[in-house]
């Protein structure tokens, strides 16, 4: 049990205002491009419109005369010092400046360095390359033709085909779906689309040749990730990197990954002896780095005829681009896709995906969706509509009948999870209360009568944050614990830092919370640092929803290990025995008589000043933090729509969601990632998708095409909470940031196609815009 | 490379004069000429509004001005929103009621809150969702920002009575 | 972007004189807004620049067209073209088969089906408005052939050309044309919204 702490100490449970604030209100905040460092010059990329081509000569003599222009570096010039290809963090390697071939419309082919940032753009333009088109790839149901181009000449086995992975038992799926009497599914497309965070991506590369010391500010959400594989492939000693990451302007796994204008920055900066800034345009960044999703999925439930689940059997293309740069624990080839089982008790379930190239932009990062959950919530919960919408139940009823029952956890998944704890009968409730279900299906069939359209959707979504165990996850062999150092200073006030690293969560406050939390010392009198890898204790970053379930979680732990070692500073001051001494928020106390008791601050200054024999000074603590499970928050999210017979457009009349992630640091923070996550679920579902034509052209490769809602389109969000907190977490605390982004989709997608249902429409793929609605009406025959 | 021309600016109350090429962008002026890099570059199509600033009092997407057409003009940016290093009371709204998160669309979405107050001292909420229309966020869903504006509102009527 | 144009116009000038302009790149190239030939390698393959702007975008596409096939018994011409940017913002291909036939009136029609290939920045920007651009193109273009080709004949020989040789190309100002463009397609979308019949 935590016990609860004042106001002015601000721990857990409380809606502390953000402290990181101050700065970013005044504009005073340091994101990448704000640094300007003497000497610093600027370098811009050379990019290739084709989707797929030869490279024949690569001329730099004219962008060279340019006054200003001080270096052009090619792939060739790469290739001498072993750098042209670089990997992945997933198990491929992918060229950092394209040598021999071009894969996808928009990839990196030369990088400019110059004076100012306009010479280098106009000198961009000068770089000659001679192209020849080869045959383009753009759908992956091809990818494996036997006449399909093959993308990837430098692997081995010349093939688009990248993997398969399967889990589950196969034989014993198969065998219910043979006999099992209601069968219903789908095939869903979760488009490809990008998390757009408002900052592009970039940095400034500092080597500095008088004393071998390499300095790279990045937007990085995995600094020391970072700094171990720099120094991996190029070779530059790991004491003499320094990665900052400063004040990041959004991430949502944009930034995970290492990007070529890095590379190239920092080769720059080795060849020319200067910082070299490289900031991305946001043309770049939608065309170029890590989108997320482009999963074709089918999902087949088989069912009792009373609405029982038996089993779950799916099917998945993930389409990856040119490159396998998903940023994803390297055992996982999809990721946690394995969550498709969702909130209900499958007896049995399988799951197989096949992974293809195509000619576009690498990746298949984890876009707020802890690696893949976001497509397997979307998958389960559209299937258990498509099965409601088959049996003619009501899809709340459908799925409480299949919940996992609370009693029923720690709860093992036929795919092979165990989920720590969970209650979805109660988040279900609540939310079908707050939204006024029944009323609502009452307005419905009055609406239907009338003719009009209105649809409740519902999406009952379980994930699994928060990677992971040592025994199952690591990123490029790197373990995925994370940490934390506490360091208490004589006047009582304290410095804690992460491996972790925030673009927007709002660490400062809430881990300087946990620290209040477990010593009473004020948040006020906290400093969180985190993203500079000379500072920081090493950790895998923030990304998943991972922050909480394992830095948090660190915190704690180091800050325990602070308050054992304040009980034995205590028990000298008070000379008394430890045993004898009981805790408060802030203060020790002698059992049964309170006066005697002594400050967490005037233990902190004996720490220093009147140490006890045979203890260490200071009062200081690290923590690596090896999180036992994964943490399964979820939830029930409610939409209720309106859709507009003239014009096919969906209003989204009420959105309530109900999520529980355990015990929760701040209430205030909480519901901030909620809205922001149910935004960007909402723009997926209705607005955004990175297409291709069939030459590779992207479309969607800027904010005219790729739509990111405004404060117009945005409804008012209505949350709420549930709270079954994690039994393995210090904290009893999950992971939530993401939980909006993953449940989100499937909630405004039933909603649709539950106004339509009585019309014959089982299902449209996203983004659902007015345009698709109004072509289903008009097909459909409904008039204005 | 274009000739320069001299341009006279005065930011935050405070006269500024460089050359600059004529093409050279506001935002760049703003940033790498004058380092006041409170005003953010988001997009490269004029639609994020990140490097929202105020000419002559209205907001203008400072991406989409060239520096030679502020001249002899009055530019304020979110650096001369506080005065006297006390937060106005739109900054003041925004850390009460969480209207940020990662804090880089904030700076314009101030500048056109500022803006939107200036003018219409008692925005409903739809009238404020419509006043920071030209402003994306991806990390607030907007909500918070609203009720910052409304928290502002307030605070700026009661300073008025 | 794969893009498949068909346009068919009616002229009042013999079919002869039609078909023979018609062979004639130079001629043709200087009826389209933006285009030159700036070298003749023989017969069948010429060289030429064609500038095209969408807004802040400008495309000077450099290349070759080739005279692919010529059927002077039946007025048939197969015209292949390619070009790359100069600038490395992408290229365009086209295959035309053009034909000259006479009408039972005794006009000449000059039909065309095109197949146009757009890689690279413009099909990202101009990808809705390459269709509707072309129209108001060939609109220009058929407006040209038919001035340049009523002056040859008003003259009785090679009129003086509507554009210097040695002049820049005058980009095909897509912003102005999509303006219009785009009044248009409202006004056609209007009509369809309210059934009236399309008058084009």
């Amino acid at each position: 049990m935590l016990q609860k702490t004042s106001p002015e100490i601000g721990g857990m449970g409380h809606s502390v205002k953000r402290k990181e604030d101050l700065r970013f209100i005044q504009g005073k905040g340091t994101y990448v491009d704000d640094l300007h460092l003497p000497g610093m010059v600027y370098g811009h990329m050379v990019r290739t419109p084709y989707a797929h081509a030869k490279i024949g000569a690569i001329r730099t003599e004219e962008a060279m005369k340019l006054p200003g222009v001080l270096a052009v570096i090619t792939g060739h010039d790469l290739e001498k010092a072993g750098l042209a290809w670089m990997p992945t963090l997933f198990h491929d390697k992918q060229m950092v400046l394209a040598t021999g071939k071009v894969l996808f419309q928009s990839q990196e082919v030369a990088f400019v360095v110059a004076e100012d940032r306009y010479t280098a753009a106009d000198a961009a333009e000068l770089v000659e390359v001679d192209y020849d088109d080869l045959p383009v790839l753009v759908d992956p149901h091809h990818a494996l033709d036997p006449d399909a181009p093959i993308l990837r000449e430098d692997r081995q086995e010349k093939s688009n085909h990248i993997f398969h992975w399967e889990v589950g038992d196969r034989q014993a799926t198969d065998g219910v779906f043979q006999s099992a009497p209601v069968k219903a599914g789908l095939n869903a497309f979760f488009q490809r689309c990008h998390p757009a965070p408002l900052e592009t991506c970039g940095c400034v590369a500092d080597y500095h040749p008088a004393t071998a010391r390499l300095t790279v500010w990045e937007t990085s959400q995995a600094p020391h990730a970072h700094r171990t594989l720099f120094a991996l492939v190029a070779g530059l000693p790991e004491n003499n990197i320094r990665i900052i990451a400063p004040d990041i302007g959004g991430g949502f796994g944009n930034k995970v990954p290492i990007y070529p204008g890095y590379v190239c920055a920092v080769v720059a900066s080795l060849q020319l002896g200067r910082p070299v800034k490289w900031i991305e345009t946001r043309s770049e960044n939608l065309q170029s780095t890590g989108f997320a999703r482009d999963y074709h999925m089918t999902a087949e439930i088989a069912a009792e005829r009373d609405g029982t689940v038996k089993a779950l059997r799916v099917k998945t293309l993930a389409d990856h681009g040119a490159f396998n740069a998903a940023a994803q624990p390297s055992k996982f080839p999809a990721g946690l896709f394995s969550i498709c089982t969702g909130s209900y008790d499958f007896a049995e379930a399988f799951c197989e995906v096949d992974g293809v190239y195509t000619n576009k932009a690498p990746g298949g990062i984890a876009y707020r969706c802890s690696f893949r959950v976001t497509e397997a919530a979307y998958l389960i919960e559209r299937a258990m509509d498509v099965l409601a919408q088959e049996l003619k139940m009501d899809p709340a009823e459908l799925r409480l009948k299949n919940f996992i029952p609370a009693d029923k956890f720690p709860y093992r998944c036929p795919l092979g999870w165990t989920y720590d704890s969970g209650d979805y009968k109660a988040a279900m409730n609540l939310a079908l209360g707050k939204i006024g279900y029944r009323d609502l299906r009452e307005e419905q069939q009055q609406k239907r009568r009338a003719g009009e359209l209105m649809g409740i959707g519902i999406s009952s979504f379980t994930e699994i944050v928060g990677a992971g165990p040592a025994h199952t996850f690591d990123i490029c062999g790197i373990k995925m614990f994370d940490s934390c150092e506490i360091r208490i200073h004589p006047t009582g006030k304290a410095t804690a830092r992460m491996g972790t690293k925030a673009q927007g969560q709002g660490h400062e406050t809430t881990f300087a919370q946990i620290v209040a939390q477990e010593l009473g010392i004020p948040v006020a009198d906290i400093t969180v640092e985190e993203g500079d890898t000379d500072t920081a204790p090493y950790g895998l970053g923030t990304y998943a929803s991972r922050s909480t379930p394992t830095a948090g979680a660190a915190t704690a732990m180091a800050s325990r290990k602070i308050r054992a070692k304040a009980r034995k500073i205590a028990a000298h001051l008070l000379e008394a025995s430890e045993e004898d001494l009981e805790w408060e928020p802030g203060k020790f106390f002698v059992k049964g008589a309170p006066s005697k008791a002594k400050t967490i601050q005037e233990i902190a200054f004996a720490a220093y000043t009147n140490i006890p024999a045979g203890v260490e000074a200071g009062l200081e603590a690290v923590h690596y933090y090896d999180p036992p499970n994964l943490t399964f928050p979820f939830g029930t999210y409610i939409c209720v729509v309106d859709i507009d017979k003239g014009t096919g457009e969906p209003k989204i009349r009420r959105f309530v969601a109900v999520d529980d992630c355990g015990n929760i640091i701040n209430p205030m923070i909480v519901d901030g990632q909620i809205h922001g996550g149910l935004t960007e679920g909402l723009a997926i579902a209705f607005m955004q998708e990175i297409a291709y034509d069939e030459s590779g052209n992207v479309q969607g490769g800027t904010f005219m095409d790729y739509l990111i809602p405004t404060a117009v389109e945005t409804p008012n969000w209505e949350t709420d909470k549930t709270c079954t907190p994690s039994p393995h977490h210090p904290l009893g605390a999950k992971g939530v940031g993401e939980s909006p982004n993953v449940g989100s989709p499937a909630a405004f997608v039933n909603a649709v196609v539950d106004a339509l249902s009585h019309l014959g429409v089982k299902h449209i793929d996203m983004p659902i815009t007015p345009w698709k609605i109004w072509q289903i009406l008009k097909e459909k025959g409904v008039s204005e | 490379m274009a000739n320069k021309q001299h341009v006279r600016v005065k930011v935050n109350g405070r006269d500024h004069e460089a050359d600059v090429e004529p093409r050279l962008l506001l935002v760049h002026f703003i940033r790498d000429v004058l380092l006041l890099t409170g005003t953010h570059v988001g997009c490269d199509t004029t639609n994020c509004g990140a490097c929202t600033v105020l000419l002559g009092g209205k907001p203008i997407k400072s991406c989409t001005l060239f520096a030679v057409q502020a001249d002899g003009r009055e530019l304020r940016t979110i650096e001369g929103v506080a005065a006297n290093g006390k937060l106005h009371p739109v900054q003041e709204g925004f850390k009460e009621e969480h209207g940020l998160q990662c804090g880089f669309c904030t700076p314009g979405m101030i500048m056109a809150a500022c803006a939107l107050l200036e003018q219409n001292p008692h925005p409903s909420e739809q009238e404020i969702r419509w006043g920071i229309s030209g402003n994306l966020c991806r990390c607030t869903g907007y909500q918070n920002i609203v009720k910052a504006v409304q928290y502002a509102a307030g605070i700026l009527e009661k300073q008025n009575q | 972007m794969a893009i498949r144009i068909e346009r068919t116009f009616q002229i009042q000038e013999p079919v002869e004189s039609v078909w023979k302009f018609l062979c004639d790149p130079k001629k043709v190239a200087s009826c389209v807004p933006g285009a030159k030939i700036t070298e003749a390698v023989d017969d069948w393959t010429y060289k030429g620049l064609v500038r095209v702007q969408v807004g802040p975008t400008v495309t000077d596409y450099k290349g070759q067209l080739q005279i692919e096939r010529r059927d002077d018994q039946n007025y048939e011409i197969e015209i292949i073209g390619k070009g790359q940017d100069l600038r490395g913002k992408g290229s365009a291909s086209m295959k035309m088969n053009g034909k000259v036939s006479i009408l039972p009136d005794g006009r000449t029609e000059v039909s065309s089906v095109s197949e146009v290939n757009v890689v690279g920045l413009l099909a990202q920007l101009g990808a809705r408005m390459i269709n509707e651009v072309s129209n108001k193109v060939f609109a220009e273009f058929t407006a040209n052939f038919r001035a340049r080709l009523e002056q040859e004949r008003v003259c009785g020989g090679t009129p003086p050309t509507t554009q210097s040789e040695t002049e820049e190309p005058q980009p095909i100002d897509a912003p102005r044309l999509a303006m219009s463009v785009a009044k248009e397609s409202v006004t056609k979308l209007v009509r369809q919204v309210f059934k009236k019949s399309d008058s084009t």
